[in-house]
This record gives C-alpha cells, structure tokens and sequence, in this order.
C-alpha cells in the first residue's frame, strides 16, 4: 500500500512497479470493495491512460516528475467534476444518465500531468450533505469502521483514499466537504483559497463557496495536486490570477517555528467536543508549542452567526444554480410525455432526493421578495462581519487551529433524523468557506474505537504554501 | 455557543406549497407537513441573524476581490460530432431537427 | 383625441448587439445568413450556435465578454447617461423552456448607465424624453410550437442585449414613435446594433396607462409585448389607450398584464388570462465579479463616437439647408444618411452646388428609394442601386431632361438590373420631349381639338390647364415635358 506518490514513482523509475499493475490492482480492490466508494469506474480509460503512462515512461527512461508529477498515479474523482464523455451524476437520479460534452478544467490539468482517472467517487446528492447518507445511490461506508459514516458530502472519495481503493482523490468543499471527511477518514483534505482552483466543471452548488480540492494520504501528494490544479482559470470568472502555488517544495521544509503564532478562537473552546476529540487537538496544539510556536488566544466574536448565515447564502444560491435541472436540454426525465409544461418542470424534479428539495425550498424562500433583506441581505452582511474577524485575527497570528468536528465519525443513520445537529456538525469548518480561507484537516489522532480525528489549519488568504509547511511538519513528528 | 434561542416564525403550510411551485418542486401531503415544521425550526434559527448590528455594513457577495475579468468578442465555432451534429446536443433526452422537444408552450 | 383623459407611455426596448461573440461565451451571435443552397438570407441551423455555456449545462461558468461593456458604455454616452463605475450582474430567476440556466444574468439594482435622456420632435416643439436606466443582460432561446409539443432552439441564448427603460414621458403614440425613431437611430448610428427589426434586433414592449387630464395620480398600466415595427406600435398604443379608456369610462379597473398587438385587426389581446405573479428573487450574480468601468476607457470611448443623429441633423439643416424634416427624416438611419452623403458627394464631383441638390437628393432617397425597400423589406445598404444612380436622376431631373415620372421609371429598372441611369434612358426612350419644334404641332392640336376647354381656361379656369397638358402628354406618349408644356400653352393662351 502507497502512501506517497512519490514512493509510487520511485517504484516506477526502478521499474519493480508499472502503472497498469497498479491501475489493475487498484480495479480489482474497488471491484471487491463493500464500500460504496465508487459510482462509475472507467476501468477501460483507466487502463488505457496507464499504459500510455507505462509507454512514456520507458520512453523517458524515468518518471518526468517536473512535467508530469501525477504520471501513471491512480485517482479518483468526486461524481461532481464533469469528464467529457464520462457518466456524471452528482448522486442524484436527476443525472442518473448525464453524459457531459467537456471535462472541468482541475480535471483535464491532473490529466494533463499524467494522472489516471479510475472512476467518479460516490458523494451526498449535489453536495449537499455531512455523511454521505444523501446520495441517490446508497450510503458510503467509512473505509475502516463499516457500519459508520465516512462523512461528506465527499465521502465518497474519502472513503476511497482512506480505504486504498486509489491514491488521491478530488473532493469539493463547500461548508467542509472536504475536511470533514478527511476529519473521518484519516486522511489529509485541503481546501484552498475561494478562486485559487478553477470552479469550471465543477457542478455548483454554492457558487461563491464551493472549492475543489486533493485528499490524500500525505500532504506531500495533496501538495502536489494542488501545485498541478492551481492557477487562474479563463474560463471563471472567479478564479484567481495569484501564481500556481508551490506547495510541494513548501513541504520540503522546515517552518521557522519560533516565529509562529498560532490563533485559538475562544469561540471554538467552548465544550461540546466529545472527550477524545478535545484531548487530540489540545496535545496537538501542546506539540507546536513544544516547537516553539506561540499560542495566541484570539477571537472570532461573529462565530455564531456563522452556520446561520452559511445555510441562508449556500441554500439561496442552489436554489437558482438547480433551476437549470429542468429536464429539458440534459437529465432524466419522466416516461410519459407529459401534456403540459408545469406538470413536466415538476415530473422531472422530482428526481431530486429530499435533503436537496429542503434546500431548494429554504433557498427560494430566503430570496423571496419580502424575505429578500431580511435573510438574504443581511446573511451577506453578516459574512462580511465574519470575513473582517480574520482580517482583523490575522494581524495577530499566522495561522488558526482547531477540530475539524466535534465528534468522531458517527454511526449511519445516527445523526440524520435531526437536520439541526447536522448543521451544527459544520460549526467549525463553516466559517473559512463564508471568509474565502484556505483550511485543512490533518489527522492528529485516534479516538478510543480507533476512528481518526482531524486537526483543523486556516491560514490567510493564498497562504497555502505555509499551511501546508506546517502541517507537513506536524505530520512528519505525528503521523 | 452553550444557548440557542430558537424563536419560532409562523411558516404555515400555503407558503411551504407556495415556495414549492416557485421551485418547480412537487410535494407530497406528508411531505409539506414535514418541510413545513423543519422550516419553522430552522428558521427559528436564523431569527438569530436579527440581532446582529449591520447598518454600513457592505454585504459580501463573493469572497474573491478581482479586477474584472473580461473575455476579448472573438467568436469560437461550437463543436460538432463527425456527422455535424452540436455536440452539445448529445445529451439532450428528446429533440426533433436538433431542436429541444418539450411540453406545448401556450 | 380623448379630451377627459391623459395617456402615459413609457417605452422598454431591448437592443441586440451586434457583437461577434455572446456575451458570456465565444458563440457565434449569428441567428441569420446566406443559405448554402440558395442565395436567400435563412436562420443558422437549429441549435448550431451552441456550447455547454449557453446551453445551461451543469458546472459551466459565465466569462463576460468586453465589448458588450463598451457598446453599453456608447449606448449611455449617445444619451447623455451616467456610466456607473461599478455595476453589477445579478441573477432574474424563472422557469422557460427558452432559458436555459432557469435564470437570466442581467442587471438588477445597479445597472451600467443611468439618468440619461433624448429629444424628440414634437408637433409642440422639441420635447425630452428620460431614460432611466440602460442596462446590460443575456437574451433567451427561442421556441417554436409544433403540433403536440415544442422546439427549443438555443442559437439566441446568451445573445448580448441591452435593455434600455424610458420614464413613462410620452403622452401619444406619435411621441412614442418618436423616441423610438429617435433611439433605432442613435443605436445604429453607434453602430452597436445592426438595427434589423425583421430579425429581432430592436425590441419594444410599451406600457400604457391612461388618468383623467390634469391627475398625477397614474393609471394601472398594461404592458404591450413585442411589436417590430414602429408604425405598428404607434397603432398598437393607439388602440391601447382606447380600450383603457373605454374599461375606466365603463367603471371597471384596467387590469395589469400582459398583451400582445394583431396587426391585422388592429387590436391589443391579452396574452394571460391570470397574471402570474413574478418572483425573479434577484440577486447578485456570484459567478461573475462587479464591473468596474475605468474612467479613463470611458473618456477613450467617447472619443470614439461618431456623429450622432442629432448633431447629422443639424449639420445637414445649416450646410445643406435641408428642413427640419427633411433632415429628420434622412438622418433616422444611418445607412440612409450615408447613402445620402454619398449621393450629395457624387453631385458636388460632378459640378453641382450641394445646398441647390440636397433637397431633391433627400426627396428621391427618403421617396422613392425607401418604398422600395419597405416593399422588399431589404435594408437601403442591400439595394442593387447606388449613390451615383439617384445623384444621375437628379441632375437629369433638374436639368429636365427626364420627368418625374420618367425618373421613377428609370429607378424601377435601375433597381432590378442596377444599370447606369444614362443607359435605361437610352434604351428605355425616356428622355423628355422639350424641342419646341417637335412639340408646336401638336400644341397646336390639342388648341385646335378642345376649344371648349381652352375658352374654360382663358375665362380663369385655371385647372382646365392640366387637362390640356394631359391630353398633349397624350399625344407625345407621356415623354413631353409637362412644366415646359404648362409654359408654352400659357404663352399660347393668355
């Protein structure tokens, strides 16, 4: 079992490993796998992009790692990244059948550096979720503890790197989609700065929260992924024209320890943390003192209004980006043809599963006229509120941790009855997502069944390169 | 974070059904009845927000400060299959002459 | 017209630019051309203009496209708008078959121009018409209803437009009318909109209410939806006010809505028999970032402008001592005014002083030349004759060589073939008679024929003049030159 692409290339380059054999162990493994981790495996493409890996490579005698860092490393793609020509689903049985014609631009740049695409990774129904029981296929199962959630909505992909079913995958995050389930899963989940990865090809759920990111073993591959998939994007609008990071060659180092100052929001000590949990991220924050990073208490005063604010903008702007599923230029729809048009629009959308018909309706009432300024308007006003406490936190600190979750990973079915304690479950991840903030889960630690805890890392906006120094680090002396 | 006060807003059931026809959305009986009682709890919450002080305050729409992005009007030809068709077409359900079939629009 | 009432009209109208590429992807914005099998102008094939963008698939994104900022930007200068700096995109959401995301990106609170305004020629004087807002936005697809069901056809979707709202300042229909002369030809002017009203590039729903006479209290008002031509919007908000203030006269409410014109009855119909409440839920688009308009681009682009209609008018009134009307009317399109220009230069080449030929050069171009397009319905730029035929007729018209009559026969020939003037004189014989020679017998005759007649006239009559002239036209088979022929016989007569 790989943890490191690097490990994979150094067996390529001896040549006691080829990609195909890898693919086709990485196949095999899925294809036996009680998981549910996978919703479409592209086992013909796969093998094909992996013998072209193997060809290159003998060509060149060794791994290109500079021009193509991912070539022949097997991985797997959240079902919400669209791939020209490959089934993509969301989870919902609206695109039960949805054939997309072009591929999102973070996926063909992992392709372009030689990546093999092994299938689109399970996920809660349009994102939109925290456990990964939302999807219209079937739950996934966490990769160790089977009868628990891997946490979502990119639990899929979560499940699939933690359970060795591929290398890395590519999860979104939208309220800590990514994190929470790396939080689960044992794994490292980044997500970067709002605009730093393209949202081109990435089915919105939340516009202006929604970012793509690596989940991976180590922070090295997530580093790595990210150097690859970074850079401004002409095809968004809202992507960013900061340089590609340089994140690989940021985790080769050492971080300057005693000129460290790491925030502890008051607002997030405040219990509520199951036991375990609490004791993992206190010794975690003990280690980077121990190294010499200073321990700063700051505050976040607008914290609580975070989850609300969340739901009102993500729910309002899913509410219109799922307008667009209407049956009629893409999607399933109804058997019978239906006679008139709104009986058509309400056929066809009842494909939606019932935590995203929830949202929809929240959405659609939260930009009501008459609602409008009183949620909406003011939730964006708000975020803005919530936006200036960072500012204003990092003028004094360099860095913010935390716990990814209050809790360990839950059983199925545990948490899902109450739609109110799942929103509470996103309280700490939530707000790097309202502020544009790049943040991380980094496993610290195992909880008394043996379920993994995540220590949460925000730093400033485009700092991904020290986030990622740290918890290298941190990794390194830890894991 | 240890108290939440949740006032409860009246959302009644015409504005469940009312929202859903907006979104196009078909509910079932039972279906309005749950939503609308979720609604009310999770709305409750967000009365939250009416207490915090935003006058002056710009709302933040995106989390992203950028100079606009603009596209120079240079005209890229639509991708077409080997026999000419859009390929933007091929994954609609139910077209005649390459055009979209849908219900009668009155 | 209705002495008790007053109508108030305010004017939307949605201009389609003429850009090469949509407005937020790289589709082509062409909805029409040259048909491959034959030479007629025909619609882009079905769905042809398309690309995951437009066409609304999942995970695509909107990239805005720079010129549809700089037409904007010209459309607000032209009248006399205020650029805001900062304007922004925002979502109207609702659901068509015809609209692809389920939402339409235009502008909502803060729109690219504001508080601008134009001046309309009145029977009054010159009146000034306010135009509140000028704002940018994506058009939609377009349906067509077969049998059973309905085509969705994506080649307009995304197609830039903007939409300019007029404040409700018009009392008539003819005011109406005026503006909207008046905007058509500011904007193809511009030249940021191909201004063909047959394919949909200029727009116009009218909102009309009527109140009694002196109230500021204003009346519901209906709104009349997509009307293409400008004489039958004039007629459609005519009969309009009628109907309102029949429905108020009659002690019911007008009702809101929306209603479409018939031109062939003359009649406004309601298009919904309940009107739908609209909840568009605007808000700010968060797929694409404010426009910020840099002041300096603004200054570039007035720099830019050309002469706009207003300026041609009275520059063609005090060089070319055209009217008022004359002038108006010549300069409502551009492509008529430079038809013009280019007649009045052709004139000047070939000797003629231009104040003494650009009333007749008007007349033909604004007479006989726009008929026959009006009849075509091609556009003055697609006629087969050119600036030299109508400057030809109208230097063998002064110099009378041919009628009148003769020279709008030379331009029916001319229009079909687009052969020089002097030939289809020659070949078609239409060079007036005005050799005396030739002529004196045959005065002689018609004295001699119809004494009668020429007793009426030497008694005071004076109309009994053209009788004779018609019955010498006669003789001479229409080529005498009917002014020289009025000459002589009042020689002859008195």
């Amino acid at each position: 079992m790989f943890n490191k692409i690097r490990e994979i290339h150094d067996a390529f380059d001896r040549k006691t490993l080829s990609s195909e054999e890898l693919t086709h162990s990485y196949l095999s493994a899925i294809r036996s796998s009680q998981h549910n981790a996978y919703l479409t495996v592209c086992e013909e493409e796969a093998l094909a992009q992996a013998r072209a890996a193997d060809l290159r490579i003998a060509k060149e005698g060794k791994v290109p790692r500079t021009t193509a860092p991912l070539l022949g490393i097997p991985l797997g793609i959240k079902d919400i990244f669209t791939i020209d020509g490959i089934r993509t689903t969301c989870a919902s049985k609206m695109l039960d059948q949805y054939v997309p014609p072009y591929t999102a631009t973070c996926v063909s740049r992992l392709e372009s550096a030689g990546a093999v695409i092994l299938g689109k990774t399970n996920m809660d129904e349009f994102a939109m979720g925290g456990s990964n029981e939302n999807s219209a296929y079937g739950p996934v199962k966490h990769p160790t503890h089977s009868e628990r959630v891997p946490g979502g909505s990119s639990g899929g992909s979560g499940t699939a790197v933690g359970a060795h079913l591929c290398v890395a995958a590519l999860g979104t995050d939208t309220g800590g989609s990514i994190r929470l389930p790396a939080s689960y899963c044992g794994i490292i989940g980044i997500k970067p700065t709002y605009g730093r990865v393209s949202r081109y090809g990435l089915v919105a759920f939340a516009s202006s929260l929604d970012q793509a990111g690596p989940m991976t073993h180590s922070v090295e591959d997530a580093a790595i992924l990210l150097d690859v998939m970074s850079g401004h994007d002409p095809l968004d609008s809202t992507s960013s024209f900061q340089p590609v990071t340089r994140c690989f060659e940021a985790t080769q180092q050492q971080p300057n320890w005693s000129r460290l100052r790491i925030g502890v929001p008051k607002e997030y000590m405040i219990g509520g943390l199951a036991p375990d949990v609490e004791s993992s991220i206190q010794a975690s924050l003990k280690w980077f003192e121990s190294q010499g990073a200073k321990l700063v208490p700051i505050s976040l005063p607008h914290t609580q209004y975070s989850v609300a604010v969340y739901y009102i903008i993500a729910v309002s702007e899913a509410s219109s980006n799922l307008a667009r599923f209407d049956g009629v230029r893409f999607g399933t729809r109804p058997s019978h043809f239906q006679n008139d048009l709104l009986s058509f629009y309400k056929k066809v959308r009842s494909g939606f599963g019932p935590e995203v018909k929830r949202r929809i309706i929240l959405g659609t009432f939260s930009l009501s006229a008459g609602y409008a300024e009183a949620y909406y308007q003011r939730a964006c006003q708000v975020r803005r509120l919530i936006r200036q406490d960072f500012e204003q936190a990092f003028r004094d600190v360099d860095f913010i941790a935390g716990a990814v979750s209050p809790t360990t990973a839950f059983k199925l079915g545990e948490k899902s009855s109450d739609p109110l304690q799942m929103y509470l479950n996103d309280i700490f991840t939530i707000p790097a997502n309202l502020a544009g903030l790049p943040a991380m889960s980094v496993p610290c630690g195992k909880d008394r069944e043996g379920l993994p805890i995540g220590l949460h890392l925000i730093a400033p906006w485009f700092a991904e390169e020290n986030l990622v120094g740290v918890a290298s680090a941190f990794e390194k002396a830890r894991g | 974070m240890s108290k939440e006060i949740h006032r409860e807003i009246h959302v009644d059931e015409a504005l469940t059904r009312k929202m859903a026809d907006l979104a196009r959305l078909e509910l079932s009986d039972v279906e309005v009845v749950t939503f609308t009682s979720q609604l009310e709890h999770i709305l409750g919450y967000f009365e939250k927000l009416q207490e915090v002080k935003v006058e002056g305050v710009d709302p933040l729409i995106s989390p992203i400060e950028l100079e606009t992005p603009f596209r120079e009007d240079r005209m890229i030809p639509s991708l077409v299959d080997s026999e000419g068709k859009p390929k933007v077409l091929q994954s609609a359900p139910d077209t005649l002459d390459n055009g979209y079939k849908v219900p009668p629009i009155l | 017209m209705h002495s008790e009432f007053e109508a108030v009209i305010g004017l939307e109208v949605h201009c389609q630019l003429s850009t090469q590429s949509k407005i937020f992807c790289g589709c082509s914005t062409r909805l029409y051309g040259l048909s491959a099998e034959n030479e007629m102008m025909t619609d882009v094939s079905v769905n042809t203009n398309t690309c995951p963008v437009c066409a609304g698939h999942p995970g695509t994104l909107p990239v805005l496209n720079k010129k549809v900022v700089e037409y904007a930007i010209r459309a607000g200068l032209a009248t006399h708008s205020t650029i805001q700096l900062k304007n922004v995109f925002a979502r109207k959401n609702y659901f068509y078959p015809d609209l692809p995301k389920g939402y339409q990106i235009s502008q909502y609170d803060q729109p690219i121009c504001q508080n601008g305004w134009l001046i309309i020629d009145t029977q009054n004087g010159p009146k000034k018409i306010r135009i509140d807002r000028i704002h940018m936005e994506e058009d939609a697809g377009k349906n067509v209803h077969v049998s059973g069901f309905s085509l969705v056809n994506l080649n307009r979707a995304g197609v830039p437009l903007i939409e300019i709202v007029s404040a409700p300042d018009m009392r008539t229909p003819e005011e109406a009318g005026a503006y909207l002369r008046a905007l058509y030809a500011i904007v193809t002017y511009l030249g940021i909109c191909d201004g063909n009203l047959q394919e949909g590039n200029f727009r116009c729903d009218a909102n009309v209410s009527v109140m009694p006479k002196g109230s500021t209290q204003l009346g519901t008002r209906a709104e009349i939806k997509n009307v293409n031509s400008f004489r039958f919007i004039e007629k459609a908000i005519e009969y309009e006010i009628s109907r309102q203030i029949e429905v108020v006269k009659s002690g019911k409410k007008v009702v809101q809505e929306t209603r479409m014109y018939d031109s062939s009855r003359n009649v406004t119909l309601s298009m919904r028999s309940k009107e739908e409440a609209h909840d568009y839920r605007y808000f700010p688009d968060p797929d694409l970032i404010p426009v910020k308009v840099d002041p300096a681009w603004i200054q570039e682009i007035q720099g830019t402008l050309p002469e706009l209609p207003e300026q041609k008018k009275n520059r063609y009134m005090s060089e070319l001592a055209l009217s008022a009307e004359d002038a108006g009317v010549v300069t409502n399109s551009k492509r008529m005014a430079t038809f013009f220009e280019r007649t009045v230069a052709e004139l000047v080449q070939a000797g003629a002083d231009q104040r003494a030929v650009a009333k007749p050069a008007a007349n033909w171009i604004t007479g006989e030349v726009a008929r026959l397009c009006n009849e075509e319905n091609i556009d003055i730029d697609q006629v087969r004759i050119s600036p030299k035929h109508i400057a030809d007729i109208v230097l063998l018209t002064r110099n009378q060589v041919i009628s009148s009559t003769g020279a709008k026969q030379a331009i029916a020939v001319a229009w079909k073939t687009g052969t020089p003037i002097e030939e289809i004189i020659e070949k078609e014989g239409l060079k007036q008679v005005s050799d005396l020679s030739a002529l004196e017998p045959i005065l002689q005759k018609v004295i001699a024929d119809f004494p009668a007649q020429v007793a009426e006239f030497k008694a005071g009559k004076e109309k009994v003049l053209g009788f004779l002239v018609g019955q010498i036209m006669k003789q001479t088979g229409g080529k005498a030159n009917p002014s020289l022929l009025q000459d002589l016989l009042k020689k002859k007569l008195i």
